[in-house]
């Protein structure tokens, strides 16, 4: 009996051994779905995730999607289980307009994160606002879009739903004018734009800081965003005399301009703005394209230690399709509809009010947290507080960053 | 590869516990019969004889104790090793300080009426606030701005350190050189700074934003207003 006490003994410390053993080799991965259950709350968003800006529409769905999945995991708001739902806007004001009745109608839906285009946000406010359901853009930059469409003059608020985490083009357009003519010494601009919200209201706001500098406008042109052959419009910036093209768009349109210009004559930069600030711009534009420039919000990646995180996140997670230009935007988006319903919940004893949305849209304005591109707040328009902005230029085939600005004013 | 690696997972899961188990349970259990393997056969090779000594006697008297004493501190020490070396999350790395430019703020305070003395004609001054929120001290090394007709002083002179967590007022002077070489109006101008600390030295552009940009044109009118542009 003793020796069998012995090995039984034995027996129980070789399998606690063994227990040890394999608790400290787990290392705690429980997998980034892990459910903390209670209350689903749907976090909507709106981008194109089919068509010529897919890319960029992707990369918001995805980072939405991150900042929900890494809210459930660390089970950042007890009893609330955040789920997303993507719709396809195609970059249509229309398809806009009935996704957001469509998130509306889905009462589990609390907040939105979207759309990439102005032209898309102009149609879904006033869906979103009569509902007071909140919508949080990283990338919409028209400043209409939040401080009303006389905002030159008088500001005023129109929607109290809207949010935004991207800078607008009231100082990017006026950002890219200044570093253009100062520091590029360029004096002469021929400006194209597309004719939508997005395109037109930058160019605007370049042409105006550009002709206040001393620049001269040479020439004027805009281009239908359905078609690639611009070769007309391209003869004109060659006859003009330009040493500069201004763009207003995207880069699915950008990219074949800018190679056209050049195939036309004129060896001269073509500078835009956020929407053309992706890789495929790029491809697009071919080697004509080395020496253009793109303005786009927020500092580089590589300042921000946060966005390393993001980035490293982001890789992790396996999604197959890039952040692009607005991931730690919709990452940052998607996490103040979090911070919001966290402090809504909170409020409320731990559970959801029965006005949750009307809540959540008030908890927006209060909301600061520091997020993947700095500090995220707003200010009394709904637009970020972090307003920074840095010039890239195309360089060896990839876009490098040449300047940096932060407005302060 | 991995599985010979010093300290890898496998090396605490590929049969370590199982071996310990056979080698320190076999022999203190044996089943029935297996004693019987001992005795030698008739066609079997000589077995060994035991030796002899004290320390022999005591073993043979005590064979199945010592075998499970030595069981017990190989499994102790097996198991002790193991939850030694198990993973562990690593400590975090310590982190690189921020870049100057992620912790500067600049921001336009107001005109100062009255330039420094040795400003000389033509020249306007205003405040900036320039303060630093966190990592280690940042230093202004030089103050500029674009416009090719201006130039710029301020006090204090470049270079001055700012810590985290403290704002100092800078005064700015502008200096205009050439009227025909500023600007007529101006609609979100910048000032160029250039920061250092211990983690790069960064050239940023700060937007002071409307009220700078009037104080600027109406300073640049007032200086050039006589002379030919």
């Amino acid at each position: 009996m003793r020796q069998r006490s012995l090995i039984a003994i034995t027996a129980a410390l070789a399998a606690g051994a063994l227990t040890l053993t394999a608790c400290g080799s787990r290392g705690g991965d429980k997998g980034s779905d892990s459910d903390s259950g209670g209350t689903i709350v749907t976090i909507g968003v709106d981008a194109p995730l089919t068509g010529d800006l897919s890319a960029l529409g992707l990369g918001i769905k995805n980072s939405a999607d991150l900042a929900a999945k890494t809210a459930n995991k660390q089970n950042y708001v007890k009893g609330v289980t955040f789920k997303v739902e993507a719709l396809d806007d195609q970059a249509q004001p229309s398809s806009g307009q009935q996704n957001a009745t469509k998130f509306v109608a889905n009462k589990s839906v609390l907040g939105v994160v979207g759309p990439l285009n102005s032209s898309v946000a102009e149609s879904m406010q006033k869906v979103f606002d009569d509902a007071k359901l909140v919508q949080v853009s990283p990338a919409n930059t028209n400043p209409a879009l939040s401080q009303g469409v006389n905002w030159q003059k008088s500001k005023t608020r129109p929607y109290k739903s809207y949010f935004r985490t991207a800078t607008t083009d009231a100082i990017q357009g006026p950002f890219a004018a200044q570093y253009m003519y100062n520091e590029a010494k360029k004096r002469k601009v021929f400006v194209i734009d597309d004719k939508k919200t997005y395109g037109a209201g930058l160019a605007a706001t370049f042409t105006e800081e550009f002709k206040k500098l001393g620049g001269k406008v040479v020439g004027t042109d805009h281009i239908n965003p359905e078609t690639k052959d611009f070769s007309a419009v391209a003869t004109k910036v060659k006859k003009s005399g330009a040493d500069m093209v201004y763009y207003g768009g995207e880069y699915p349109q950008a990219g074949p301009l800018s190679r056209q210009i050049k195939a036309a004559g004129a060896k001269v930069p073509l500078i835009g703005g956020d929407g053309i600030y992706s890789a495929d711009f790029i491809k697009l534009a071919g080697s004509g394209g080395e020496g253009d420039f793109a303005t786009s919000v927020g500092a580089p990646v590589e300042e921000l230690p946060s966005a390393k995180e993001f980035i490293a996140n982001y890789e992790a997670a396996g999604y197959k399709e890039a952040y692009e230009a607005y991931g730690g935007y919709s990452y940052d988006s998607a996490w103040a509809i979090i911070e919001a319903v966290k402090k809504v919940v909170e409020d409320n004893g731990g559970k959801l009010p029965d006005d949750a949305r009307e809540k959540v849209t008030a908890a927006m304005q209060d909301v600061s947290f520091d997020g993947v591109t700095g500090k995220v707040s707003f200010d009394e328009f709904g637009d970020a507080t972090n307003k920074q902005l840095t010039v890239y230029s195309v360089q060896k085939g990839a876009w490098k960053p040449v300047k940096s600005g932060t407005y302060t004013g | 590869m991995p599985r010979s690696r010093p300290g890898s997972g496998h090396r605490i899961t590929d049969g370590t516990g199982e071996a310990v188990a056979m080698s320190g349970i076999g022999p203190l259990e044996p089943g029935e019969g297996t004693l019987a393997r001992d005795e030698p056969g008739p066609a079997g090779p000589p077995r060994t004889p035991w030796p002899y000594g004290p320390l022999a006697r005591a073993y043979r008297r005590h064979r199945r104790a010592v075998l499970t004493a030595a069981a017990l501190i190989l499994l102790l020490s097996s198991g002790s090793y193991l939850y030694a070396t198990r993973e562990r999350p690593s400590p975090p790395a310590p982190s690189a300080p921020p870049y100057p430019s992620q912790v500067t703020d600049v921001s336009y305070l107001d005109a100062v009426a009255t330039p420094p003395r040795d400003a000389g004609p033509r020249s306007f001054s205003f405040a900036v606030l320039v303060g630093v929120s966190s990592g280690p001290p940042v230093t202004v090394t030089r103050v500029s701005q674009p416009y090719a007709g201006l130039s710029v002083t301020s006090e204090p002179r470049p270079p001055f350190r700012t810590r985290a967590g403290t704002a100092q007022k800078v005064v700015i002077t502008m200096h205009v050189r050439d009227c025909g070489k500023v600007p007529e109006n101006v609609g979100l101008p910048f000032l160029d700074v250039t920061l250092r600390n211990t983690r790069a030295i960064q050239m940023h552009s700060f937007i002071l934003g409307p009220r700078y940009a009037r104080t600027l044109s109406g300073a640049l009118r007032a200086a050039c207003d006589n002379d030919s542009r």
